[in-house]
């Protein structure tokens, strides 16, 4: 089975998402409303056949859910747990929208992206900007990776232990390659015409399938569920 | 550059440097979930370190726009990831003073890229927005999301109304300091290089 989602489904579902993430959960029923919510994302990622980031984020999250119901509570203290609350805050907290946004940036081609931005009227400097954003991460987390087998060839890794040392280490050889990759980029995109002065067109045809409204409807249906019980319940 | 528009090649310039501020930040704040008062150290640590790709930023702005256009981007990331609204407006407002202090040394003057970025650095403080004007709530929430009450009383403790004044002072401090290393690092790396 395939499903590709429009671009705009997927914006949508970050917005829901962020939004409800920002409301903790309070009652068991909101719990399982956000657990519910953060398991569409890993299904559609299962379904995108990216068996292995679903599997890892299925594991780290049930994992911070379960220390969080049966071991930890207000009580809990000591370093190690410390350690381990702010590990499962941050998982339990946080990993619904890092999840979404993670399955966006995966599945959504820039040019995709772009004519989606182009027909919500997003001005084209935003825009362009966003799309650069989310091609770089994994960009840096390439460059990132190279440079630390480079100094551990070397054996600079702690750059003797001086923390600035060992953030100058890192952090200059990430920009000079930035920098190039920039360059490179913004030759390739002019090459395409971005910019010019004319309207683009895109070769994909952005349409809004059964599915795309069928997402939209659940999540808009998520959001209210869980703003009412929460705020009026 | 005669025309003052921006070019496709300014917001790559932007979207890049947005993405590498970005992972420093995120980076900073991992640290944050071991104990409240790294929460607060924030106002040392991102300043100075994000300085180094800052100010190599600063060097490639020549026209109004690109730091307010980053700012926005931040303030759209912060929110993707779950950091809410209430200090969105901050941010943006931050670049928006920061570019204009910029513009008025036309982008050249070293002083007043120490002073833009002292500005934009006040944006970092607007991930404590919700921990100060929803004080009760946002303590409760943190309880039932599995924090102990020892990590929100020692939060609370560092980031309250009183606070606050200290931390937008601290960030604008450090952002001048970390503007002026940053600056000696780029020299000492980029412009011998010739990249910049």
């Amino acid at each position: 089975m395939h499903i590709a989602l429009d671009p705009r489904t997927k914006l949508y579902m970050i917005l829901v998402v962020s939004m409800v993430v920002l409301m903790t959960a309070t009652t068991p029923f909101l719990w399982g409303v956000r657990i519910f919510m953060t398991m569409v994302p890993i299904i559609l990622l299962f379904i995108e056949k990216k068996y292995a980031s679903a599997i890892r984020f299925l594991i780290f999250y049930g994992l911070a859910l379960v220390l969080t119901f049966f071991f930890l509570s207000e009580e809990s203290s000591g370093i190690l747990t410390a350690i381990l609350i702010g590990y499962c805050g941050i998982v339990v907290q946080f990993m619904p929208a890092m999840i979404t946004a993670w399955y966006c940036v995966r599945t959504t081609k820039i040019d995709e992206f772009m004519s989606a931005m182009q027909k919500m009227h997003v001005p084209d400097g935003i825009a362009i900007s966003l799309a650069v954003v989310m091609r770089f991460f994994p960009t840096i987390k390439e460059e990132y990776g190279a440079i630390r087998d480079a100094m551990k060839m070397r054996g600079i890794s702690f750059g003797d232990g001086n923390a600035l040392k060992m953030v100058e280490y890192r952090m200059i050889p990430l920009l000079f390659s930035c920098v190039n990759i920039g360059d490179e980029l913004s030759a390739a995109a002019i090459t395409r015409g971005l910019g010019g002065n004319v309207k683009r067109t895109s070769i994909i045809e952005l349409k809004l399938h059964l599915w795309d409204i069928l997402l939209m409807m659940l999540f808009t249906m998520v959001l209210a569920v869980f703003v009412y019980c929460k705020y009026f319940g | 550059m005669n025309s003052s528009k921006l070019k496709a090649k300014d917001f790559i310039t932007v979207g890049i440097f947005t993405a590498i501020l970005i992972v420093v930040e995120f980076l900073c704040g991992m640290l944050g979930y071991i104990h409240p008062y790294i929460v607060a150290s924030y106002v040392v640590m991102i300043p100075l370190v994000g300085a180094i790709p800052m100010m190599l930023f600063y060097t490639k702005v020549e026209k109004f726009g690109m730091i307010t256009i980053m700012s926005v981007l931040i303030a759209i990331i912060m929110f993707v990831l779950g950091m809410g609204y209430l200090g969105a407006p901050l941010i943006v407002a931050a670049g928006v003073i920061a570019d204009l202090i910029a513009k008025s040394g036309k982008y050249k003057s070293f002083k007043k890229t120490i002073l833009s970025y002292g500005v934009f650095c006040l944006w970092i403080c607007a991930n404590y927005f919700p921990v100060i004007v929803t004080a009760d709530s946002y303590r409760t929430d943190l309880l039932d999301g599995g924090y102990s009450a020892e990590y929100c009383d020692d939060l609370f403790r560092a980031i309250n109304e009183k606070t606050i004044a200290v931390l937008l002072i601290l960030c604008f401090v450090f952002g001048c300091i970390g503007a002026v290393i940053g600056k000696k690092v780029v020299k000492k790396h980029f412009e011998k290089a010739g990249i910049v």
